[in-house]
């Protein structure tokens, strides 16, 4: 293109001006306070002392409590979000290539579960799988058991939980990406000799990588911040690093701990952030030797 | 086409799924009895009725959908832009800026709040309603900007320049080209925006000036003591409007156009 | 060649930009749909319009929502606001935590006037932090109803004047199901009902950190008011970990899990109770020996208009208003029966006092609690989490 010349080109830049400016002013400048708040001391409840010391970095480093909290949160956002690829990828292609006219409308329904409270919807899965809920009403009435089977409340509810939340971001991202591509690519492939499922391979699911990926990352990402669906969903053994900050500045009142969680927390997604620039990047690289 | 079949069957159990616990609270509504559970008891309108004299939440309601509906506009225009910054353009810092937009998802809500209460007070500035906007087109940002990015990198740079050399402006290309081009992912981005304000919670309460209830807020409220079916009569009257009225639409508008003809 | 290439790829762009406007419009209708059934062109900003029409001051007061505000709007709010011409503003908070986070971030109470406040414990530490007001109890005549017993503790921490009137009290005592255990074991067992191990993966228990000390205590036969030996309170709070299924958070859980049969046993507040009981649950209720008994008051924050506060306190304290509100809530009210004739429906309610002395409820004595909050809830953070 024009002007690609060695003189900075302040075109991006300009672009990207009201995104900065907000990030900076709501995002940045507030999560700085925040910084400033993991030195201070905490006293009491909603007590802290002005200082710059280490002693909440060093509770961090030292203290097992947190370090099982980071490892489960990552445990379950990598499985949350692989099973939201798996289970998200295929509707997604459906939705993009059928034939079906009314497209928006299947795309509608995706988006239609968020117009019920996401309190509700979670609570309602205790409709679903608990004692009196709809499945076992279902198989006492078939007659396969005799007593309720207790469902509710296990790590495998708390994944339930957050697929239904996640799945649609994951579906959306991907049929976007999906939609984008050309029609004639897969026949072409066709042509060329390629069964369906090398056209597939070869063709659509590398052009679709960069709508997964970014579905991947939103999930991930999400998942790693939560603190509430394990709150309804869990029982007592199923929490979050989430679970740990909203401890520490809502129940605790401790604002610097919960500060140095926070910052702890920013930093392991911030990572998973880079990760993916960097691979969207090679991504685009491909593209251009294509 | 048997592959396709399973596609098909597959994408069907995945729409259950993702519809299960609608069709419960859809179910629920019904319900005569407060803590019902299946089988249904009894069939009654009493929560639609109470849901109706309940002024509370239709406000709530209203707020909800008034700041959904902004947050989505302003959030769509900033992300928009900036990914059109991060897809089209090569410069130093990327994956800083990168990092920089979906910064608002990284950072627990809680926290964000607090800290943006913390920065108002600097500034000495009350709690408003712009504050709310604003704070939910951040947290919105990264959900759109994610989405068109990921759409504009499948729309070759070629037919941007194609345009180009038939003497189009790059803001004429932009609207005549890249736009049309995009809007599947401007509307998935600005219906992800409204959503992600519609539902907000942890960061609402915050920020919120006194007195101003969201849907999700007056949720919250009523749950101390207990959970009102009308919270599902809310649910059902919401997908109905959601869904009956522009369907209901495309339908009166297609049987005009064919008493036309 | 390469110009060709381009023209064609514009002509196939041009088809398809048809297709993607159809999408387009069906997407804007869809939006714009939603948006005018709302009937946003009416009600924008409901917050800033109400904000703007209060010719006189303004009291904002903060609640659970829910019935009880319902109650207050009808019997207080409204009658307060034509007598008065002031507005109140009613909103709903998630607990006082909430409403202390903010005030701390904004370094003022701006915005936060009179809070539905739970317990003497939260009295002190409004108090202790510098957020207290005095009233002045002239301008109150209706306090006059309200027992001596319930006041006398706000007293002890603010000898000099109130900063909040007392307004419900209830008791967090055990709920159990009555078709899994009978009365007679429930009363036998106690607090260490909760200990059963036969009712493994059948009990419930509240997450509240002050809560699960009380109930340590009680299992580790201490006095809940003087814990000795706090390492015994988690023990016993460990052992009742490995049998919960859930630790409840709201009312609306509490309810939801006895109400399903989630769970048999559990604590419960005493109003939860009577609401399931009025629904035809087989839940009972029982206070064990020592059980938790607690107030709510109406505290008035510090910077608020303090003429027109205490007004209000007083329309809310109209026995009318606050036996509405106890019907509502299930709570009985803090007004003396010897001095207000109470309803039958409050009479029935669990924790209700008779006699107006309180003397068979034990309250937690803020005290000796509030210096070890910061310590025993991290404490028991850790123990929730398998610590």
């Amino acid at each position: 293109m024009r002007g690609s010349g060695p003189a900075i080109d302040t075109r991006p830049w300009l672009l990207l001006t009201p995104a900065l400016l907000s990030i900076a002013a709501l995002v940045v400048v507030p999560m700085s306070f925040i910084l400033v708040y993991s030195f201070y001391e905490n006293i009491d409840l909603a007590v802290d002392r002005v200082a710059f010391q280490f002693s909440n970095w060093r509770e961090l480093l030292d203290d097992n409590y947190y370090h099982v909290a980071i490892w489960k949160t990552l445990r379950l956002s990598v499985i949350v979000t692989v099973l939201a690829a798996v289970l998200g990828y295929i509707p997604a292609y459906f939705i993009a290539m059928t034939k079906f006219r009314q497209r928006w409308l299947l795309l509608l329904l995706l988006i239609l579960p968020f117009w019920v409270s996401f309190i509700i919807r979670t609570l309602s899965w205790i409709h679903i799988l608990g004692n009196q809920g709809a499945l076992n009403g279902l198989f006492q009435w078939l007659g396969l058991i005799d007593a309720p089977l207790s469902m509710m409340y296990s790590e495998t509810t708390v994944i339930i939980g957050f697929l239904h939340v996640f799945l649609p971001y994951m579906i959306l991202n991907v049929y976007v990406s999906l939609d984008g591509i050309d029609d004639n690519l897969e026949p072409a492939a066709r042509t060329l000799g390629a069964t369906p499922w090398q056209a597939f391979r070869e063709v659509t699911l590398p052009l679709s990588l960069p709508g997964l990926a970014a579905g991947c990352l939103l999930v991930f990402v999400l998942t790693g911040g939560s603190y509430v669906t394990p709150l309804i969903l869990g029982g007592p053994n199923d929490y979050l690093f989430g679970n740990l900050i909203h401890d520490a500045v809502v129940s605790e009142l401790n604002w610097p701990m919960g500060a140095t969680l926070s910052f702890t927390l920013l930093v392991l997604l911030g990572l998973v952030v880079v990760i993916y620039s960097r691979f969207m990047g090679l991504n685009q690289l491909s593209k251009a030797f294509r | 086409m048997s592959a396709w079949k399973l596609i098909r069957t597959y994408t069907i159990l995945v729409y259950v799924f993702m519809f299960a616990p609608i069709a419960v609270v859809l179910l629920l509504a019904f319900n005569s009895s407060q803590f019902g559970g299946f089988p249904i008891e009894g069939f009654s309108l009493r929560w639609f009725y109470k849901l109706a004299e309940n002024d509370a939440i239709v406000r709530a309601f209203k707020t909800s959908v008034t700041l959904g509906l902004m947050t989505a506009l302003v959030s769509t225009t900033i992300g928009v832009l900036a990914s059109l910054a991060l897809v089209r353009y090569q410069f130093r810092g990327k994956d800083l800026v990168t990092t920089l937009l979906i910064s608002p998802v990284l950072v627990p809500e809680t926290v964000l709040a607090v800290g943006l209460l913390i920065f108002l007070r600097w500034l000495h500035m009350p709690r408003s309603f712009l504050l709310l906007l604003m704070g939910h087109s951040i947290v919105a940002l990264p959900f759109v900007v994610l989405v068109v990015q990921a759409r504009l990198v499948g729309i070759k740079k070629e037919y941007e320049e194609a345009a180009r050399s038939l003497g189009a402006s790059p803001v004429q290309t932009f609207f005549a080209v890249t736009l049309p081009l995009l809007m599947p992912a401007v509307f998935a981005g600005a219906l992800f925006a409204f959503t992600i304000s519609f539902d907000n919670i942890t960061a609402t309460i915050f920020w919120r000036p006194t007195g101003m209830e969201t849907v999700p807020t007056q949720i919250f409220g009523m749950l101390r003591n207990s959970i009102s079916p009308e919270i599902n009569a809310l649910g059902f009257v919401m997908i109905v409007v959601t869904v009956g009225v522009p369907l209901l639409a495309g339908g009166l508008a297609r049987y005009f156009a064919r008493k036309k003809t | 060649m390469k110009k060709m290439d381009s023209t064609k790829r514009y002509e196939i762009l041009r088809e398809r930009m048809g297709n993607g406007d159809v999408d387009r419009r069906t997407f804007v209708g869809l939006l714009g749909a939603a948006g005018i059934t709302a009937g946003v062109s009416g009600g924008v900003m409901v917050g800033m319009a109400q904000e703007a029409r209060a010719a006189g001051s303004t009291l904002n007061f903060e609640g659970w929502g829910g019935v009880v505000s319902e109650a207050l709007r009808k019997n207080a709010f409204d009658p307060y606001e034509a007598a008065t011409g002031n507005t109140v503003v009613d909103s709903t908070f998630g607990g006082e935590t909430e409403v202390l986070t903010k005030i701390k971030a904004a370094g003022n109470t701006d915005g936060h006037n009179i809070l539905h406040s739970s317990g003497v414990s939260w009295y002190q530490r409004w108090v202790d932090a510098g957020y207290g007001s005095e009233l002045n109890e002239a301008n109150i005549p209706n306090l006059a109803n309200v027992m001596d017993a319930i006041i006398k503790p706000f007293r002890a921490i603010t000898p000099n004047s109130l900063s909040a009137v007392p307004y419900d009290y209830g008791t967090t005592g055990i709920a159990y199901n009555t078709n899994y255990v009978s009365k007679e074991e429930a009363e036998a067992l106690g607090a260490n009902l909760l200990l059963k191990k036969e009712l493994k993966g059948k009990i419930g228990g509240w997450a509240d950190a002050a809560n699960r000390a009380w109930y340590g205590a009680l299992q580790s036969d201490q006095d809940p008011n003087n814990i000795q030996d706090w390492d015994a309170v988690w023990e016993k709070a460990r052992e009742h970990r490995d049998l919960v299924l859930k630790y409840w958070n709201s009312g609306a859980e509490l309810m939801d899990l006895l109400a399903k049969e989630e769970i048999y046993v559990t604590e419960a507040w005493s109003g939860r109770v009577a609401a399931l009981q009025e629904q035809g649950h087989p839940i009972a209720y029982m206070d064990p020996k020592n059980g938790l008994a607690w107030m709510e008051s109406m505290f008035v924050l510090k910077g608020s208009p303090m003429a027109e506060a205490e007004e209000l306190l007083n329309f809310m304290l109209d026995p009318a208003t606050s036996i509405a509100v106890a019907e509502g809530q299930k709570y009985p009210s803090s007004l003396d029966p010897n001095k207000v004739a109470m309803t039958d429906v409050i009479k029935a309610l669990p924790a209700y006092d008779p006699t107006g002395t309180l003397q068979g409820l034990v309250f937690r004595d803020a005290v000796t609690w509030n210096p070890l909050e910061k310590e025993y809830t991290k404490a028991w953070n850790r123990v929730a989490k398998g610590g």
